[in-house]
């Protein structure tokens, strides 16, 4: 279990904000943060990883206090069993992938786990190139590879896969869906991408201004309740073709491509990669045994 | 979509069935949806609720007897334009209650010979519209 209190006074671009949040984490959940850039996000994934002081505050994993404000305890970054992956690789452009994996090693742990981590996250032939010569995939499945060769118990991902594209997104999605289960990790993923969630995430925690504004399943948030059709896929616009008198969108719900017809007027107010919720009577699709 | 503000009118319920009578101005609707007052409270005789229905599924009907056809959802409407495409044609229709977007093939509006300013019947089959509060 992780429990996580965190108060603190922001600035943002925005002006100053109030961050007060409560969460509690079950060992070897996967949860997401969402929400408008500027809530808050990445500042607690910060907090949480020694990075920012919030004025008060308790982290607590698997029972043991990394901070608490109320006796003076504040593990350092260093001293907290964690791993972070950002959007930028932040990999040493000097060093080869494998002398980027070992230098993320403390010096007195065994080179066992970044061989571990080479194979899991099959890195194998890549381990002597330098992080130029990969593409913005290949690095940062090396960044993943970095965050888990201390072997953390917790997982923090702050919007990982959004510079990737699609094809991309989904290969990764597999790898960090299977470290989190390989190495039994607790994670927390901070995203926009409602199809990453929906795929993803056992739990989201939706932030506003600073303050938790609903908690739940993923399907059950992004859901409509208020509209009667029963046969509803949230999911992203992959592409809008024009077609006669008609327009075809696709749409990625999870890992189903699925097309809807559509008028020019309801085309001309959708771009590509918007979030979108397509709902059918429960009348209409046959159902087949496979 | 076409959308359109309508009053509930009367419910009757089988089980988890709801069978939805409406008013949108003076035209009845009526929808079948897998809802009732209990699972969604909007469902209320006097209750004002967004009508909705996919272009493609209106269909539409010539010299049309009100008691000719099993179709519940009537619109009497005049067709202002017509776009065609090679397959597919979108009528633009004016009705009491508003305009009328309908899609059908290109071969149903030769059929039909329609022309704008024909007089022309809009339908929906009753489980073909959606409800949302």
């Amino acid at each position: 279990m992780i429990r996580i209190n965190l108060e603190k006074q922001l600035h943002s671009s925005g002006g100053e904000m109030q961050l007060q949040v409560a969460l509690q984490i079950k060992q070897g959940e996967f949860v997401t943060i969402y929400g408008e850039s500027g809530a808050g996000k990445t500042s607690i994934l910060r907090m949480l990883a020694g990075l920012l002081q919030p004025e008060r505050g308790l982290v607590e994993v698997n029972g043991k206090k990394w901070l608490d404000t109320a006796n003076g305890t504040n593990l350092k970054p260093q001293q907290r069993k964690l791993g972070y992956v950002f959007q930028d690789y932040a990999l040493f452009p000097n060093m080869t992938v494998r002398e980027n994996l070992l230098f993320a090693l403390e010096k007195h742990q065994p080179k066992d786990s970044v061989n571990e981590v080479v194979e899991l996250m099959e890195l194998n032939d890549m381990q002597h190139r330098y992080p130029a010569t990969l593409s913005g995939g290949q690095r940062q499945r090396v960044a993943l590879g970095r965050a888990l060769v201390q072997k953390p118990e917790f997982l923090l991902l702050d919007e990982p896969l959004s510079a990737l594209d699609e094809s991309m997104r989904a290969r990764l999605q597999d790898y960090i869906l299977k470290v989190h289960q390989t190495f039994n990790l607790t994670t927390i993923l901070v995203s926009h991408d409602v199809s990453e969630i929906l795929r993803m995430s056992e739990r989201m925690f939706v932030l506003k201004e600073g303050k938790i504004v609903q908690v739940g399943a993923p399907d059950a948030i992004f859901s409509d309740d208020s509209i009667s059709g029963k046969f509803r896929l949230v999911g992203t616009i992959t592409k809008i073709q024009q077609n006669g008198v008609v327009y075809i969108i696709s749409v990625l719900a999870g890992v189903n491509l699925i097309k809807v017809v559509a008028t020019a007027e309801e085309a001309a107010t959708m771009a590509t990669g918007d979030k979108v919720m397509v709902v059918s009577k429960a009348f209409n699709p046959l159902i087949k045994k496979l | 979509m076409n959308s359109f503000t309508g009053e509930i009118t009367a419910i009757e319920q089988e089980e988890s069935l709801s069978l939805i009578s409406l008013r949108v101005g003076e035209t009845p609707f009526t929808t079948i949806v897998i809802d009732t007052p209990d699972t969604a409270p909007y469902l209320r005789v006097g209750n004002t609720v967004q009508v909705l229905f996919k272009e493609s599924e209106v269909l539409i009907g010539k010299d049309i007897n009100n008691n000719s056809i099993s179709l519940q959802n009537k619109i009497a409407c005049t067709i202002k334009a017509i776009e065609q495409g090679k397959l597919l044609s979108k009528l633009e229709l004016e009705s009491n209650i508003g305009p009328v977007v309908s899609i059908i093939t290109t071969n149903a509006v030769e059929q039909l010979q329609l022309k704008v300013a024909n007089v022309v019947m809009a339908m929906v089959k009753t489980n073909e519209i959606m409800l949302a509060e």
